[in-house]
């Protein structure tokens, strides 16, 4: 994927000031910074939720921000896991995860299911919760049914906006093994995250995001225990603060 | 031929009528009641315009002046409908209006989440307000269309001023023959009590049917 | 053309319908407003037989169409009573009767919504249940009440035309004169369609501003 120059604003305010990048196959990469910075933002423009105002997109060779591109298409091609969860109310897990299949991507009821089952295996999900309805799932189990949905549409890269943030602490970590084991097993990933001992362990580069713009970007170690910018030594102290220590 | 015999084999003539008007007007009057509540909330610059029209009229005028307007009115400008179907409209119409509002309500009241989730998947937008918001919106706005149901239940008695030969007409001719009003109104005031009744009854249980655990709880 | 000359001429004859309409309205609001207020009281501090007697109340007038309901106070009820009814007496009477139902359950719905602290203050201080509900629940109810008055009165309004079957000369009354002595009929409905439309209008903008004035008091919004 590429990203290049995106710009967004929302009434007087710029919210994205220019932002480039490239991710490669495979590859893993993390955003961090504090809130208002604008990575939410990014990241729908990104899957074209939000609809940038300049910059370019490209997945796969294929221009996203070309109006003459069917944009529905191109988003099966990337899985998009949201801070609120947004499971479907009406459905039980299962069908929120088979409803992409069979809807959007038309396959027939068995095959759907079969697909469905085995990404909700994946992400650890057992047999037993298949059949309950969104309100019967704790958050950690709501969050995983939802990364099984994305993932379920085999897409070529994954999105994660801030997929913890909305969890309490006992539940975050299962969510961050499911991520991690995704990523592990080749699944180009960029993930909005405040957890700093995540982007460490499994990022391949971190991207530290203030006011809009890309301040650093580097190795996670680097960015993380030496960094080179004021705003992000000022921006890990106080992450420092709250959280007591990296790991 | 005694008082009662008359009245009861009139009343089945009547019953059938006004079952045959609520036959059309419901299932009708619903589905353009979601469609325009849709077109309220999706339709874009016109659509939503001329929905909101259609609405500020439909529900602005007495049920009463509709009917009047469709059977005399139309008679006026040379569309001469059949007083059944006059009044079939005009309950349509009306009907639809209302519950148009419900059902836009409670799209709206649908968290914009749900439209980002459906949206990345790659859905269309049809399919997101068919497959996603639809199904929630309608469990929502139940309970206002079911009051509508009951709405036009009573209301169809109306149909009388315009000559369909329904439930409060054959009270109407008893009393002109017969004039035993409170046996005769009081008959006619029971049977519209049993319908609504049923009808009640009817709606609870659907409403527990289509009820999802927890559905109510995030609302 | 000598038509329309006609219809223009009964216009103003449409238009004083109006002041019937409006006054059946009124009239019929106040008389539920009262009913309302009661009922509501009873069904939610009164004992079970007083509320197995509204809700009898409420089912058979929210159960019957208003039609049927004209009729049979008009014609059997009120004369078995010994009570010989105008048109208007009546209609007033049954719009009134019909709307205590429906008003009933909008105060009850509001009462209820008032936080159950203000009743225990209330008895703190000395106050029966009555005193209680009387002069610190219920004011905070009817505030809270008022947008669905609003809507009782924009449905009261369109009923009111029903009322033209027992020759009330009201608006819908007077229309249809109309479209029997010029021969049209489209748009004299049409008019009078507007004019119950306008008379809504008019009615809302009364009582958004009662809520709004009756708000800034500092009271809890409604």
């Amino acid at each position: 994927m590429k990203v290049e120059n995106l710009r967004k604003r929302f009434g007087d305010e710029e919210v994205l000031k220019g932002i480039s990048f490239d991710v490669m196959r495979g590859e893993v990469k993390a955003i961090m910074g504090p809130s208002g910075a604008g990575k939410s933002t990014l990241l729908k423009c990104i899957d074209l939720l939000v609809k940038p105002d300049e910059g370019r997109i490209w997945l796969e060779g294929v221009e996203l921000t070309d109006p003459t591109v069917d944009v529905n298409k191109q988003r099966r091609k990337i899985g998009f896991v949201f801070q609120e969860f947004n499971l479907f109310h009406h459905l039980t897990a299962i069908e929120n995860v088979m409803i992409g299949l069979r809807k959007v991507k038309k396959l027939p009821k068995d095959k759907a299911r079969e697909l469905a089952e085995k990404a909700l295996l994946r992400v650890h999900i057992d047999e037993s919760l298949w059949n309950k309805y969104p309100a019967q799932l704790s958050g950690g189990q709501k969050q995983r049914v939802a990364i099984a949905r994305a993932l379920a549409m085999e897409p070529s890269i994954m999105l994660y906006d801030e997929p913890t943030s909305a969890l309490d602490p006992q539940l975050t970590g299962e969510v961050l093994q499911v991520i991690k084991e995704l990523a592990d097993s080749g699944m180009t990933s960029i993930i909005v995250t405040h957890e700093v001992g995540f982007a460490l362990e499994v990022a391949d580069e971190l991207m530290i995001m203030v006011g809009g713009r890309i301040i650093e970007r580097g190795r996670p170690a680097e960015v993380v225990y030496s960094p080179e910018s004021e705003s992000t030594k000022a921006f890990f102290r106080k992450v420092l603060r709250v959280e007591g220590t990296t790991r | 031929m005694n008082f009662w015999q008359d009245f009861l084999f009139k009343l089945v003539g009547g019953v059938t009528v006004t079952l045959k008007l609520l036959s059309i007007t419901i299932p009708v009057s619903i589905i353009l009641g979601i469609f325009i509540g849709v077109l309220r909330v999706y339709g874009g610059k016109i659509g939503v315009l001329i929905a909101n029209f259609y609405v500020f009229i439909f529900r602005g005028f007495p049920l009463l002046v509709t009917m009047m307007i469709m059977f005399f009115g139309l008679a006026d400008l040379g569309i001469m409908l059949e007083p059944f179907w006059a009044a079939a409209t005009a309950i349509i119409l009306c009907s639809s209006a209302y519950q148009s509002e419900y059902v836009k309500t409670a799209i709206l009241s649908i968290e914009e989440g749900q439209s980002l989730a459906a949206k990345a998947l790659g859905m269309s937008s049809f399919q997101e307000i068919v497959y996603i918001i639809l199904p929630q919106a309608v469990r929502i706005a139940l309970p206002g269309i079911t009051n509508e149901i009951l709405y036009m239940i009573l209301y169809s008695s109306l149909a009388y001023v315009i000559g369909v030969s329904e439930i409060f007409s054959v009270a109407m001719t008893m009393n002109s023959i017969w004039f035993r009003p409170g046996e005769i109104f009081g008959t006619i005031a029971l049977i519209y009590l049993l319908m609504t009744s049923v009808a009640s009854f009817a709606f609870r249980k659907i409403e527990d049917k289509l009820r999802i655990p927890g559905f109510e709880r995030i609302r | 053309m000598t038509n329309i000359q006609s219809l223009l001429k009964y216009l103003p004859f449409i238009f004083e319908g109006s002041l019937w309409s409006l006054g059946l309205v009124a009239a019929g609001l106040g008389l539920g407003f009262t009913i309302g207020i009661f009922m509501s009281l009873g069904e939610v501090y009164g004992p079970s037989y007083v509320r197995k007697l509204i809700e009898f109340y409420t089912w058979f007038f929210r159960g019957t169409p208003l039609l049927v309901q004209l009729f049979l106070f008009h014609w059997s009820i009120f004369p078995a009573l010994g009570l010989r009814t105008s048109p208007l007496e009546t209609s007033i009477l049954v719009l009134g009767m019909r709307s205590g139902a429906y008003q009933s359950q909008i105060f009850r719905g509001s009462i209820k919504s008032i936080e159950e602290g203000q009743m225990l203050a209330a008895k703190a201080l000395g106050m029966t249940t009555w005193q209680s509900a009387f002069h610190i629940i219920l004011p905070q109810a009817l505030r809270k009440a008022i947008p669905q008055l609003s809507n009782e009165y924009s449905i009261i309004l369109k009923d009111s035309a029903i009322c033209f079957i027992l020759g009330v000369m009201e608006i819908m009354t007077r229309t249809r004169y109309v479209t029997i002595a010029t021969g049209i009929a489209f748009i004299p409905y049409l008019i009078a369609g507007c004019l119950y439309i306008l008379l809504t209008y008019l009615g809302a903008k009364i009582f958004d501003t009662i809520h709004a004035r009756v708000k800034m008091q500092g009271l809890i919004s409604g």
